[in-house]
Parts: C-alpha cells; sequence; structure tokens
C-alpha cells in the first residue's frame, strides 16, 4: 500500500533528521583526542555576529587586518541561534576553526576547563593598560588567561528626561526613593515599569533578579548561587524576592506577555515610566528620540553591599586545537588595540563601550555615563545566563516568570527552581 | 517426488519444467539470479539510507543511554534517562500538550479539511479562489506568520481589541503569557495552516470517487447524509491513511509555532515534546536526555501510525 510506504519514509527521515544532528556530535566525540595537524595557511574566524550592521563591521576589521599583516584571515559568519547549539561541536571536532567571537566569563571558563581552549597569556603581555577586572574575568580556573575582551556594555533603569522633569522627579539612589518614584508615576496614571518578558523574551526578567542579588547579598553569592554553591531555597534569594514583591504592584501587568520590542516602545511613547535594560535599547530606539533618554544606576537597597554592576563583556577565544596559533595571536594582539576597537565601536550606535581603556571613549552622553557607572564598580557581574549557562537560563525564566505572575506561590517556585537548577548542575 | 528417484530424470525434467515456466518466472523466483542493475538499484538507495538515516538513528538511540553534554566524553547511563523521564514535572506537561494536540489539531484539521474539500470539491466560477485562499498559510514562511500571530495575539494586539468592540471585553487574556491559554491560542495558527493542506489531500481523494457510486446512491433515494457516510468516507479510506499520517507527523513535529511563539511558556505550561526535546538538546546541550525524548517522540509516532495501519489492513481483510 503506498500510503504506508508513504509515512514509514515520512516518519524515518524526521527521525533521520534527528539522528543526524546527535551523529554529527557522535562524530566530534569520536575523534576528540586527534589534534589537527595543519600549519599556516588562512586562519578562520568563526563568528556569531549576523546582523547586517554588525556583519559588515567584522568584513571591515578583517579587511583592515589583512592589510597590514602577513597572516590570512577568513572570516565565518553564522546565525546566533545556530552558533550557540554548534559552539561545542566546533569545539571538539578534529580540524576546529580557530578563533571565535564569545562572551567572557564562566562560559569560557567551561571550555578551558575541558582544555579546548587557547592560552593567551602572550597576548595579556601586551595589554597592561586594560583594568585587572578584565584581566580576573578573561583568566581561567588554572590561572591562565584565555579570553581578549573587546566591547562591553551596561545594564541600567532607562527613562525619558522629558517625562521626569514634567513629573517633578530626579534620579532615585535608594531603594525607598525608587518605591517612592515609582508611587509618583503610578500617580499620574502610568504604568512606572515596564518589564517585556513575553514571547521568547522571559530572559530579560533575570536582569531584576540579578541587580537585587547583586545590591542584596553582593556580587560574589549571586555569581556562586548561580555556579550551585548556594541553592535558590536559601532564605537570603527568599529576601531577594520579598523585596521584589515590594516593587510589584508597579509593574506593567502585562509585562509577561508583551515583546521586549514592545516594551521599548511604551517607554518611549511614554506608557511606562521606566524599563531595566541593556544599553542595546538605544541601539532600537529611533534617532529623534535618543536625546531624550536616559538611565540611571539599578538603586542600592543595602548600603553595607559593595556596588557591582553588569556589564556582559564580549570577545574572541581560541580553539587550543588551532594549527597556526602565530596567526591567531597575532589577529588577537591587534584585536586588543585602540585602532581595531575604534573601528568595531564606531560602526555601532555608540552603546558599546571598547574594552581598551586607550581607545576613543564613546561620543555619545549615554555611553559616557554607563562607562563612568561601570569604572566606579566594585565588581563586574556578566548577566545571568553568561555567568551560569543557557541551561540555568530555561530554570530562571520558568521560575521567574511563574513569579511575576503569582508571586504567592513563591516558596514551590523556588523549590521547582531548586529541583531544576540541581539537574542542570549535575549535567554541565 | 517421483523426481527424486531417478537421478538422470531429475535434471531433464527440471529443464522441461523451467521452459514451461519461462513466461512466469519473474514471479516465482526459482533459480533467476538478480542482475547487476537491480542489485544496484537496491544497494545504492539503501547505503544512502544506511548513512543519511539508519546509521544516525541508531546514534541518536545511543547517545540517549549515555549522559554527554557535548564537551566532555560521553558516558554510559543506560536507562537512566528514561527513568528521569519518568519523574519529570515538565515531561509529563509535555506528554499531555502533545496528546491534546494530537486530538485537537489532529481531529480539527482532518474534520475541517475533509469539510472545506466537501464544500469547494464542485467545479463553480471563482472557486479556484476560494481554494488558493485555503491553501496560501501552507505557503507562507513560518517565520512571517509566527510574527503575524504573536501581534495579533498582543495584550493590545487585534484580537484583544475586536473581543472589546463586540462587547466581549471580559474574554480578553494575554493569549500567550496565560498558562490556560498559551497552548489553545497556538494551536489557532498551526490549524490555519494545516487545514488547508488536508483540503487539498480530500480534494484529490474525492476527485478519485466514481460519479456512477453517487448516481446509483440517488437512484436508491439515499440522503445527502447517507451518500455521504456509504459513499463518500469508504471511498476516502485509502486518503485517510495519508491524512493520517500526515497529521500524526506533524502534530508531534509542531515545534516551529510553539518554539516561535512562547518556546514553551509560560513555564514549560505550552512546552511538546518535540519544543522540550529541542530545549534539552540545543539550549541546554543535555543530550543524552534530548536524544532519549526523541526516542519517545519517535515511539509514539510509530505506535500510533501503526496501530491505525494495522486496523486499516484488518478492516481491509
Amino acid at each position: 500500500m503506498s500510503s504506508y510506504s508513504l509515512s514509514r519514509r515520512n516518519l524515518l527521515q524526521g527521525v533521520g533528521a534527528v539522528g543526524a544532528a546527535a551523529a554529527l556530535g557522535g562524530c566530534a566525540t569520536a575523534t576528540k583526542s586527534s589534534a589537527g595537524t595543519q600549519t599556516g595557511g588562512a586562519v578562520t574566524l568563526q563568528s556569531d555576529l549576523s546582523s547586517p550592521l554588525a556583519e559588515k563591521a567584522m568584513q571591515a576589521l578583517v579587511a583592515a587586518y589583512g592589510k597590514q599583516s602577513k597572516h590570512s584571515l577568513m572570516l565565518n559568519t553564522i546565525a546566533a541561534t545556530t552558533y550557540q547549539p554548534l559552539l561545542p561541536t566546533y569545539l571538539t571536532s578534529a580540524n576546529p576553526p580557530d578563533i571565535y567571537t564569545w562572551y567572557a566569563g564562566n562560559d569560557a571558563d567551561h571550555y578551558s576547563k575541558r582544555g579546548l581552549l587557547l592560552d593567551v597569556s602572550s597576548v595579556w603581555n601586551t595589554m597592561g593598560n586594560y583594568p585587572p577586572a578584565f584581566k580576573a574575568l578573561s583568566t581561567d580556573a588554572s590561572g591562565k588567561q584565555i579570553f581578549v575582551p573587546t566591547s562591553y556594555y551596561w545594564w541600567g533603569v532607562f527613562y525619558r528626561k522629558s517625562k521626569f522633569a514634567e513629573w517633578g522627579l530626579s534620579e532615585p539612589k535608594t531603594w525607598s526613593d525608587f518605591l517612592t518614584l515609582c508611587q509618583t508615576i503610578k500617580s499620574k496614571g502610568v504604568t512606572p515599569i515596564g518589564l517585556g518578558a513575553g514571547t521568547g523574551n522571559a530572559w530579560v526578567a533575570s536582569a531584576w533578579f540579578d541587580y537585587l542579588n547583586i545590591r542584596i547579598n553582593g556580587a560574589q553569592y549571586h555569581q556562586a548561587l548561580l555556579q550551585g554553591q548556594h541553592a535558590f531555597t536559601d532564605p537570603q534569594v527568599g529576601k531577594v524576592f520579598d523585596t521584589w514583591k515590594q516593587a510589584l504592584p508597579y509593574f506593567d501587568p502585562n509585562g509577561t506577555a508583551v515583546t521586549w520590542q514592545a516594551a521599548s516602545n511604551q517607554l518611549i511613547q511614554g506608557q511606562t515610566g521606566m524599563l531595566l535594560t541593556g544599553a542595546f535599547f538605544a541601539d532600537a530606539a529611533p534617532k529623534g528620540s535618543l536625546d531624550d533618554l536616559d538611565f540611571f544606576k539599578f538603586p542600592v537597597i543595602d548600603a553595607s553591599v559593595p556596588d557591582a554592576e553588569e556589564a556582559p563583556t564580549d570577545g574572541l577565544f581560541a580553539s587550543a586545537k588551532t594549527g597556526n596559533s602565530a596567526a591567531v595571536l597575532d589577529f588577537m594582539t591587534w584585536m586588543a588595540k585602540p585602532d581595531a576597537q575604534n573601528m568595531w565601536t564606531q560602526t555601532s550606535s555608540g552603546t558599546v563601550i571598547p574594552a581598551n581603556p586607550q581607545a576613543a571613549t564613546p561620543t555619545s552622553p549615554l555611553a559616557k555615563k554607563g562607562q563612568t557607572m561601570l569604572a566606579g564598580a566594585s565588581a563586574l557581574t556578566q548577566f545571568f545566563n553568561r555567568d551560569s549557562s543557557d541551561a540555568l537560563q530555561n530554570t530562571a525564566n520558568t521560575a521567574l516568570t511563574n513569579f511575576l505572575q503569582n508571586p504567592g506561590k513563591l516558596s514551590s517556585i523556588l523549590s521547582t527552581w531548586q529541583t531544576q537548577a540541581e539537574q542542570v548542575w549535575k549535567t554541565a | 517426488m517421483s523426481l527424486a528417484t531417478t537421478p538422470a530424470q531429475p535434471a531433464l525434467n527440471a529443464a522441461a519444467q523451467r521452459r514451461t515456466r519461462r513466461p512466469r518466472r519473474p514471479r516465482r523466483g526459482g533459480p533467476l539470479r538478480p542482475t547487476p542493475v537491480i542489485i544496484t538499484f537496491v544497494l545504492v538507495p539503501l547505503l544512502v539510507e544506511s548513512v543519511s538515516v539508519f546509521w544516525p538513528a541508531i546514534q541518536g538511540f545511543y547517545i540517549s543511554l549515555t549522559n554527554w553534554n557535548g564537551v566532555n566524553a560521553p558516558t554510559f547511563a543506560g536507562l537512566g534517562n528514561y527513568r528521569r523521564m519518568v519523574s519529570d514535572p515538565v515531561f509529563h506537561k509535555a506528554l499531555t500538550n502533545t496528546a491534546l494536540w494530537l486530538v485537537l489539531f489532529g481531529g480539527i484539521s482532518a474534520a475541517g479539511g475533509l469539510g472545506c474539500a466537501m464544500f469547494l470539491q464542485r467545479e463553480r466560477r471563482g472557486i479556484a479562489i476560494y481554494r488558493a485562499a485555503l491553501f496560501l498559510p501552507v505557503v507562507f514562511s513560518l517565520t512571517a506568520t509566527a510574527l503575524m500571530w504573536q501581534t495579533l495575539y498582543q495584550p493590545n494586539g487585534m484580537i484583544n481589541s475586536m473581543l472589546s468592540t463586540v462587547g466581549l471585553g471580559g474574554w480578553q487574556h494575554a493569549w500567550l503569557a496565560n498558562p490556560h491559554t498559551a497552548l489553545y491560542a497556538q494551536i489557532v495558527p498551526a490549524l490555519w495552516r494545516e487545514i488547508g493542506y488536508v483540503m487539498v489531500l480530500y480534494l484529490a481523494g474525492l476527485k478519485g470517487i466514481d460519479p456512477a457510486l453517487y448516481e446509483a446512491a440517488k437512484v436508491d433515494g439515499a440522503s445527502p447524509w447517507q451518500q455521504f457516510r456509504n459513499v463518500t468516507l469508504p471511498q476516502l479510506r485509502s486518503v485517510n491513511a495519508v491524512v493520517l499520517s500526515v497529521i500524526v507527523i506533524d502534530s508531534l513535529r509542531s515545534f516551529d509555532v510553539v518554539w516561535a511563539l512562547t518556546q514553551g511558556g509560560p513555564y514549560n505550561s505550552s512546552q511538546l515534546l518535540s519544543t522540550y526535546m529541542y530545549q534539552t538538546a540545543f539550549v541546554n546541550t543535555d543530550f543524552g536526555y534530548g536524544c532519549a525524548l526523541a526516542v519517545a517522540i519517535f515511539v509514539l509516532a510509530f505506535g500510533v501510525i501503526v496501530g491505525y495501519l494495522v486496523r486499516a489492513f484488518k478492516e481491509s481483510d
């Protein structure tokens, strides 16, 4: 019967597609021990910067490097959504690409523990002018440098200057100032706090968790918690949520329904008063509204806890199995210099800050303010997923969305979160 | 038996038999050796299929028996991943949702597709426009479709404003963010796409029915319902098998809509087996458990389809 063979074939193809991905991985594990033998030749730069603007900027960078170097470099841009799940496969394959764009911190350390990343300490010898915080962030557990930061950005509570002036408000410094300010905005008939954690953007809610935890329990506790050294059922974490509950009445009731794009529009149109978001928000804002935008540092909750800030840092690492480490290190050294970083930051709308302190300071007042804020921070964190893993981010998305919708179920939400997180730490 | 009595005769006899049987030889096989061409025709697809389908499937099954995060070497875990499934509340939710999805999505798209096909089967002026309109969603890119539905479902989107316009403001929901509506809200776009596809399958089936059967039924005084019940449905049996397979496969891999709209959220309330498998394997890079989930999906799909086909064959016997 023809229908039988048709269905069987479709079925097997479906299963095959799943299996094919698995087999690719399987091959990778099988050939893991054999090192790349090729020397010389073009070096591959694997990039997940796939937005048209960013890709163009990377092409320009690679071309500029090629002009002044004897080594040749090939750019390979891959969609960010594909890049992330394939990164382990790239790194464990027998002949991996040489250089990768990625994040600093725990994620890089995770690969370094398995001996997959190239020691770039020699690049760091040329980077004496970088702040020690960057060096610490680029150093793995065994004490060698494995990452070269190129740029970073900041998070803050964004608002519209004209609206704050209209309401007679100024930037709050403390949590109680902040709550009073929320009350004032609410009395003007405007939703004080936008969120935008709807339809696939649930991760933005973890910015609130990060900041509350950093301000209440400190950056060290926060990072240890994300590494599994504390439990989400700890009273310290309970305190984070109790504080969050004080602000919940001022949150957009549709905060878990609207997309992040919609939430940023709401702020720009004056439908919400504030939005805790990353500097990339200014990239998305229409040119005309940029001058009216400003941000303030997340308010202080416990004055005895030193201020840490979120500063997600982007940069490069390289495969330990590269066949041409001279070229790899040469390119990374070049990327650490002010000229290359200037080229890179000029192409963005001025909201990323070059990692090299000698690179041109960003010209936009927003970026200047961001840079000053981060320079004064006692410690820098990366963001929930960068300080832990994408798997743990998923458990946070589940827990935080549930909390925002059902704050009354907090204790069961936290115990579920802990169970799921333990599974993640066990698998990692 | 008599052939075996003397040694000389059998050869002769066999030769004679061969001569007389020659016209029927291809059916009986016997001493015929397959030609190299036939061997090639069998072996090449088998080889392609083995490399591209069977081998990866076996690999996938093997990985489901390991703990593997894509970076470390996999460690053998026996049935650990399957045991984990038993006590995993998200898996239970995903399984229930997939069953619900199969029944609602499958049932409505089969009924709706057949209904539309019956309605649009007669050739009238301009009928092609209606058929094309119903089939159009199949052609659209899914990313675009998802964006469109996401906009419709926003709290201040078109669906909520339409509800308030007609005085049903109390029915407004944050459709995709409410754990009670998220799954159903996503079945709608999936149906919107599937009905047109099933309709085309049924239209082809309806075209294949001999009009004489209807004439005979009319002569016997059959009502339109009786014609449908006793002529149309039995005649569509072979199409039904195709439609069922398509629907089961499509609902078990209904991944795109859900991944684009909610990624299984809010808090796993609209998680399907397919989205959970993807999230586990490719976002959490927990390949062992991800493959175990893939195996569960395979067993389910295979079970449903084989179950139906066994029944269908029994009936036709």
